[in-house]
């Protein structure tokens, strides 16, 4: 979920500009500045990759781009971390592809 | 044509852009590296710069002026730059820093290096750890601060050190439910020893205040000597069980209780972040309370290795004030052995920080001995329990492999494959090394004879055609 009020410890944002990207064939709004991961789990995905041996969902962990986690598919490129990748409009981001990094 | 330098700092928070500003003031041609687009570090949280805000906490406005310092400066900023190796410059001494992003060369050679690489949460693994909506604390602050996101509606808040605090008060400000803060320790009995220590700190203290007027209108309890004991769901988190825990971080069979959340925050302070100082060769020592292991570093910050400075969190766990300090004092350092001061130039810098430095030592010191995850809380993985998350290695395959002879984390490896997927051991470590020790409890083992990883380039997984041209140019 994105928050939408201010308060003293997170003060009020404006977001960057209202884009698309594509998760799995559903368009999903993100702004411009959020990551990829951001507007996955804004929008109340969870489940980014199966792990190659027990095909066991994984999500975000670390969220700094060292746990190799959250990875997706990013307009046919495999093993993109989630966190550490910023939408472009129209990206179209893929989960659950397993394959070897 | 490879850009040279007389020094590159690696890691842009606290540490790092101190060490830039400080060296580049006294005229060392400095480069500042950093994995993220924009400076500032996992304590200063940049938010990008699409986004605007009306209102910025203190930690943002240090951050701004900070970043004004290195921007009104010389200094080369090479962002969103991944430093995959760190290698000897056979032909002209110094270093090589072999880069990897989107816009940047492929190489930097500088003649000095500042270590500014920062810490992460400790890893500490528990059954369902690795269910998704089970998440670090730094991630949760990053998600809130940088994204204005929340990673559920309801959220538990488990592990040890007071960045607990931060993330239950950040929590229940964006109007996520927060049933409980566990925290591991039982840090009241410990911080007598102390008290002086923290008198020194009413900043922290003020704002630690702030984090818990923020639990206590919410009515949120703040369970000393509680932790996780397992998370359950099936796609994402759906419950977790909560133990109190005794005096050996032992949960208490019969005091158990099951919360339905959706989130499961993990924060188990924080660890160092050394794969560079490794893959270069630095010596390490095992101190636990500073994070476990740590390179051995002079009085001026300098590592084993001429020429190579490690500076702030990633040199042993401190706090943001103490790797500010840091950073000084290594820039400090190199702009003498760079010969752009003089030791007597140097010298009434140098008398200014010191008492600052040991001051913010002193905390460091408290910090550690009240939050340090204890050994004890190894035992929450059961057998079942992976604590190989790259490799889907569990507890009882390592108990199994030092049963069958392995007696270092080196052998561990070899056996099982722990440490040898995309994170590079970073997630595991911590929890192989205790489980090898405590299996072998009986032969009295020490974290010094069981070891680290040995890293080697590339420190983070590359594109094939990366490493190959990287090879080329080599040859």
């Amino acid at each position: 979920m994105r928050i939408d009020h201010s308060s003293s410890l997170l003060p009020e944002v404006t977001r960057g500009k209202k884009i698309q990207i594509v998760v799995d064939g559903n368009s999903l709004d993100a702004y411009e500045g959020e990551t990829v991961a951001a507007a996955m789990i804004a929008a109340g995905i969870w489940k980014f990759r199966l792990t190659r041996n027990h095909k066991h969902p994984r999500g975000v962990y670390c969220g700094m781009g060292i746990c190799y986690e959250c990875l997706v598919r990013v307009d046919g490129v495999d093993n993109v971390r989630a966190c550490m990748t910023p939408v472009v409009d129209g990206m179209k981001v893929e989960t659950c592809k397993e394959v070897e990094l | 044509m490879t850009e040279s330098y007389e020094l590159a700092v690696i890691g842009g928070g606290p540490a790092g852009m101190e060490a830039a500003v400080t060296a580049a003031e006294s005229g060392v041609k400095t480069a500042l590296i950093d994995n993220f687009p924009d400076l500032g570090g996992q304590y200063y949280k940049p938010l990008p710069e699409s986004f605007k805000v009306k209102g910025k906490t203190k930690t943002e406005k240090e951050a701004d002026v900070l970043v004004g310092m290195v921007k009104g400066l010389p200094v080369t900023q090479v962002r969103d730059a991944l430093v995959w190796g760190i290698f000897p410059d056979e032909k002209h001494g110094g270093w090589l820093v072999a880069l990897y992003g989107p816009d940047v060369p492929k190489k930097i050679h500088a003649q000095m290096v500042v270590l500014a690489t920062g810490a992460y949460d400790t890893p500490v693994a528990f059954p369902g750890w690795t269910l998704p909506g089970v998440l670090t604390a730094g991630a949760t602050l990053t998600l809130a601060k940088t994204q204005r996101v929340v990673p559920g509606r309801r959220a538990l808040v488990v592990g040890t050190g007071p960045l607990l605090l931060s993330v239950a008060a950040h929590l229940i400000d964006a109007g996520v439910e927060v049933p409980a803060v566990c925290e591991a320790s039982k840090p009241l009995g410990k911080a007598i020893p102390y008290i002086f220590t923290a008198l020194g700190q009413w900043g922290r203290i003020e704002e630690g205040a702030k984090y818990i007027s923020k639990m206590v209108a919410k009515g949120v309890p703040y369970k000393m000597g509680w932790t996780i004991v397992e998370a359950r769901g099936v796609d994402r988190v759906e419950e977790a069980v909560i133990a109190r825990l005794d005096a050996g971080y032992q949960p208490v069979e019969g005091s158990e209780q099951t919360l339905a959340v959706d989130t499961v925050v993990a924060g188990f302070h924080l660890i160092p972040n050394t794969g560079l100082a490794r893959l270069i060769g630095c010596q390490f020592e095992y101190q636990l309370e500073k994070g476990g292991w740590v390179p051995v570093r002079d009085e001026t910050l300098q590592s084993s290795l001429p020429g190579v400075y490690i500076a702030g969190d990633g040199a042993g766990i401190g706090g943001a004030e103490l790797a500010r300090l840091e950073g000084r004092m290594a820039g400090l350092a190199v702009a003498v052995q760079s010969g752009h001061l003089t030791h007597d130039q140097a010298g009434s810098v140098y008398a200014r920080l010191k008492p600052q430095l040991a001051q913010q030592r002193r905390y460091a010191r408290m910090l550690g001995a009240l939050f340090t995850p204890q050994p004890g809380l190894s035992a929450l993985a059961s057998d079942d329990t992976l604590i190989c998350r790259c490799e889907e290695i569990t507890l009882g395959e390592v108990k199994a492999a030092v049963a069958a002879g392995a007696r270092t984390i080196g052998e561990v490896k070899m056996v099982t494959r722990t440490g040898m997927g995309n994170c590079q051991g970073r997630m595991c470590e911590h929890g192989v090394t205790n489980a090898i020790v405590a299996a072998l409890a009986a032969e009295k083992a020490t974290h010094q004879q069981v070891g680290f990883y040995s890293i080697r380039p590339p420190l983070h997984p590359l594109p094939v055609e990366v490493l190959a041209d990287a090879a080329e140019d080599a040859d």
